[in-house]
């Protein structure tokens, strides 16, 4: 079977900084696959590598067998991918309904109707309660989003992602300021939610080794822009040199 | 060859008041992140205000010589208007960017009624004075000392200017301001105080930079619309709020001028605004500035 | 959405407006021509700046591509049907923005303001210099119009001005407010209005950014040269001032005064304004100095203009206990670049 998202020795130079040198990496369906690593050790331009937002030097990066290198956000969020942002982003002026319609109007390919009535379409506001649902969100659809509290801007971003019906979403620290208390309420809820919206695989970049322990298949360890390792949890967690490089001596593990 | 001469030196001269006007916008913007649309209005109230200065100073006896002293005086007087402006623009300063535009343009159209009330809406000048310092003649080169005198005035300005910058302890902390103001803020600066400062060098700039051109030109209700023009088109190609642009900037944009007007007076603005449009276009932070994140 | 209240307001103001030939002197009529022209081009302007968040501070260059259009069409093709120059006007400003937009929508917040800007002096001087294609600073003069191929031979031009042509304009606004109305509730304008709140998320939520940018450019330019066409018929002169910065920023002092954050805040503003400039010209010359201080005081302590006020004063009046309170935020969408003293920036 061809894997969903795939990398075939890509780097990533800036200058001589080497943020990312010969990563190949694969990510099949059905997957849950988590990428951990210290700071600085390159998570995040994978992140925007296989998001197509960046253009690697060398190797290729490919999603359902297409080599997406540099494609941009756009044209992959219409092929079957999204992703969640570490910091959240919402659109401050616009409502829950408008914010999850707004990728709604993208995924059923309707954004160049330019004098159709948007309250109008029913097929989008079936679509913007369905996706509301999942997350809880349906008391607030007419709520502006500035007007929302921490956690439901999170689990916003998150539901507008998921409402482009992706086969793939990249979570980038999806519980990050969240409390501890809460980081396994939300994760099962994003978990159940990409169940719920027929995802087909989960990339999460995470510092919480609980939670990467927690849901994760597959565990691939980045440091200083090279693949440490890429196991399953048990391995993974079985080998306390890979631990000490990816947790650092912070805890006692 | 003195053809030549004679544009470059025009070209010159136009550069170094251009300069004046062009600094201050580009203080105001690098430290407080303002377009200030208002600056060319500084420029008129600095041009009209001159020529009252010295002729009522004249009158009153004062030698010929002390033009120009007397027309930075008049420049630096002006500037009075500064702090009151300052503390205006200062209710707006977390809102957008667009409504500090908006605020500047208000002074622009208030500050037209209000030349055109104090000195009428005709065009006025200091006659017969720009030749008190002399002229150098050879041949068909003929360059008032005048001239000369306000070219080397405004490269001491920006000698002064860097020196301030780059060497004062205010001016570090000048910088650290434009750099980040709330780490600036956070490390206990004074902020409000620097903001206030700095417009009103920023708007001594302009009315100085207006004084010293009255003995070349009349003032007219006009200058300060049209003045703005030019220095945002010097502003634009050196980068937003960068010095060395505005030097740059200013030296390309009056020779341009000085060229065109000679020998196609028709492609003056044009020359400049094309070539404001490729520098946006190529490199939108100019050619001195910082790349816009 | 309680849409009732405001939608008897709009009925009677379009009687209102619709009685002012009737009612007042020629004089009114004629006055409120213009106005009509703007408010067209600004429902255009207000899509770009207000639902767009995108300030173009040489839009003015489009009013005069529409009035200099009908100066050539009408005076120098002589073709003088009124429909056709609006067309040909519409299709000037579709061929300029085309280009233009495709080179500044790249650009945002100032650098996009100082382009424009750059653009219009451009434009101004081209109109400016070379006289003997557009009459230099003279301008070029627009002939009366058949409209809806009806000479109106018995009527003086203050006569058709305050009478046909009155209720040609007043037509032509309502047709381009409404579709300016389908347009900003369609799914383009969310996908606009998203990108204008957030361009980094709205990317990733498949956002054309510069497509989307740029059509809404596009469509402000027709509606910019339409209205020029109008402002180009009534006076009957095309000429350069029509393009100069100061008028761009004119058009950006109705938005802000009528306010950028409503659908109808432009409109608003155009009528304030028009009205304004008449009564003030008449008291002072130093109008000018009035209307800066207006702007002034309007962009600090209303940022969201007329219509803020308004809504403000609305359910202040509304709500069961008239209490003065702290200001509330309205609950429901708002397509402002602003809300009350928001930056763009402030994004969680």
């Amino acid at each position: 079977m061809t894997p969903l998202i795939e990398t075939r020795g890509v780097s990533k130079h800036y200058g001589a900084f080497r943020a990312l040198d010969d990563i190949s990496i694969a990510v099949r369906a059905g997957e849950f696959v988590s990428i951990v690593g210290p700071n600085g050790a390159g998570k995040t331009t994978l992140v925007n590598l296989l998001t197509g937002l960046l253009v690697p030097t060398n190797g290729e990066v490919y999603f359902k067998g297409e080599n997406i290198a540099g494609v941009g956000p756009v044209a992959l969020a219409t092929r079957g991918m999204a992703r969640t942002f570490q910091l959240v982003q919402i659109f401050p002026q616009l409502t829950v309904a408008e914010t999850i319609g707004a990728a709604v109007v993208t995924h059923q390919g309707k954004q160049w109707r330019l004098l159709s009535p948007l309250l109008a379409d029913e097929a989008i506001s079936a679509r913007v309660a369905e996706i509301a649902g999942i997350f809880g969100l349906e008391q607030r659809l007419a709520t502006l989003s500035r007007l929302l509290s921490q956690g439901e801007k999170k689990l916003l971003d998150v539901a507008s992602a998921f409402a482009l019906q992706p086969q793939v979403i990249l979570l980038d620290e999806p519980t990050s300021g969240v409390s501890t208390a809460e980081k396994h309420t939300v994760m099962k809820t994003l978990v159940g939610a990409a169940r719920a919206a027929g995802v087909d695989a989960i990339i999460l970049v995470e510092h919480d080794m609980d939670l990467v322990a927690s849901y994760s298949h597959r565990i691939i360890a980045l440091s200083e822009g090279k693949v440490l390792a890429d196991l399953p949890p048990d391995a993974f967690f079985a080998d306390p040199a890979i631990i000490e490089t990816v947790v650092g001596k912070r805890r006692g593990h | 060859m003195s053809a030549f001469g004679n544009i470059l030196l025009g070209g010159i001269f136009h550069a170094a008041v251009l300069f004046l006007v062009a600094a201050g916008l580009q203080l105001v913007f690098g430290v407080q992140k303002i377009v200030n649309l208002a600056c060319g209005s500084f420029y008129a109230l600095g041009a009209y205000f001159g020529i009252t200065f010295v002729t009522l100073a004249l009158k009153a006896g004062m030698p010929q010589w002390t033009l120009l002293p007397l027309l930075l005086v008049a420049g630096a007087v002006m500037a009075v208007v500064g702090p009151p402006i300052e503390r205006i623009l200062r209710t707006v300063y977390d809102r957008d960017e667009s409504f500090q535009l908006l605020l500047t343009f208000a002074m622009v159209l208030m500050f037209q009624d209000i030349i055109r009330f104090l000195w009428g809406a005709n065009p006025t000048s200091l006659d017969n004075v720009q030749l008190v310092y002399g002229k150098i003649v050879a041949g068909d080169f003929i360059v008032p000392v005048y001239n000369l005198l306000v070219i080397a005035a405004a490269i001491g300005a920006a000698a002064l200017i860097g020196l301030f910058l780059q060497r004062t302890n205010y001016g570090r902390l000048l910088r650290a301001t434009a750099e980040n103001r709330t780490m600036a803020e956070a490390l206990g600066v004074n902020v409000r105080g620097i903001y206030a400062a700095v417009f009103t060098l920023g708007t001594l700039l302009g009315t100085v930079g207006g004084a010293l051109v009255v003995p070349t030109a009349a003032a007219s209700l006009d200058m300060a619309v049209e003045v703005v023009i030019e220095a945002f088109a010097v502003v634009v190609i050196g980068g937003l709020g960068s010095m060395a642009g505005a030097l740059a900037g200013s030296l390309l944009v009056g020779l341009i001028r000085a060229g065109s007007l000679v020998f196609y007076p028709e492609f003056e603005i044009l020359a400049i605004y094309l070539i404001v449009i490729g520098v946006l276009l190529l490199k939108p932070s100019g050619l001195f500035g910082k790349p816009a994140a | 959405m309680r849409r009732a209240p405001s939608v008897i307001l709009i009925v009677a103001a379009v009687v209102a407006l619709g009685l002012v030939p009737v009612l007042a002197p020629p004089f009114y009529a004629n006055l409120l021509v213009p106005f009509y022209g703007y408010a067209i081009a600004l429902l255009g302007f207000n899509l770009l700046f207000g639902y767009g968040g995108l300030l173009s501070f040489g839009h003015a260059m489009f009013l005069g591509l529409g009035a200099y259009g009908a100066a050539v069409i009408a005076g120098v093709w002589g073709i003088k049907e009124f429909e056709i120059v609006l067309i040909g006007a519409a299709l000037a400003g579709l061929v300029v923005a085309l280009p233009l937009g495709w080179l500044v929508v790249r650009y945002t917040g100032i650098f996009f303001g100082m382009l424009t800007l750059a653009f219009g002096m451009l434009t101004h001087s081209v109109l400016f210099k070379f006289y003997h294609l557009t009459g230099g600073d003279s301008g070029m003069r627009v002939p009366r119009m058949r409209l809806l191929g009806l000479e109106f031979a018995a009527y003086n031009k203050i006569e058709l001005m305050a009478g046909p042509f009155y209720y040609y304009c007043l037509a032509l606004m309502l047709i381009a407010a409404f579709l300016m109305w389908r347009i900003v509730h369609s799914p383009f304008g969310l996908h606009l209005r998203s990108l204008r709140d957030n361009a980094q998320k709205a990317l990733y939520l498949g956002v054309r950014v510069h497509q989307f940018r740029l059509a809404a450019f596009v469509i402000s330019a027709i509606y910019g040269a339409i209205g020029g066409a109008i402002l180009g018929f009534r006076t009957g002169l095309a000429d350069p001032e029509l393009v100069y910065w100061t008028h761009s920023g004119h058009l950006v002092f109705m938005t802000v005064l009528g306010g950028f954050s409503s659908f109808l805040g432009p409109i608003i503003g155009a009528l304030a304004l028009t009205l304004l400039q008449d009564q003030l010209q008449s008291y002072t010359q130093y109008w000018r100095f009035v209307l800066g201080a207006i702007l002034a005081l309007v962009v600090i302590f209303l940022p969201r203009g007329l219509a803020g006020l308004a809504a403000d004063v609305g359910s202040f009046l509304s709500s069961p206990r008239r209490r003065p309170g702290p200001v509330q935020l309205p609950e429901h969408s708002q397509p402002g670049v602003l809300g009350p003293g928001l930056r763009r920036d402030d994004v969680a």
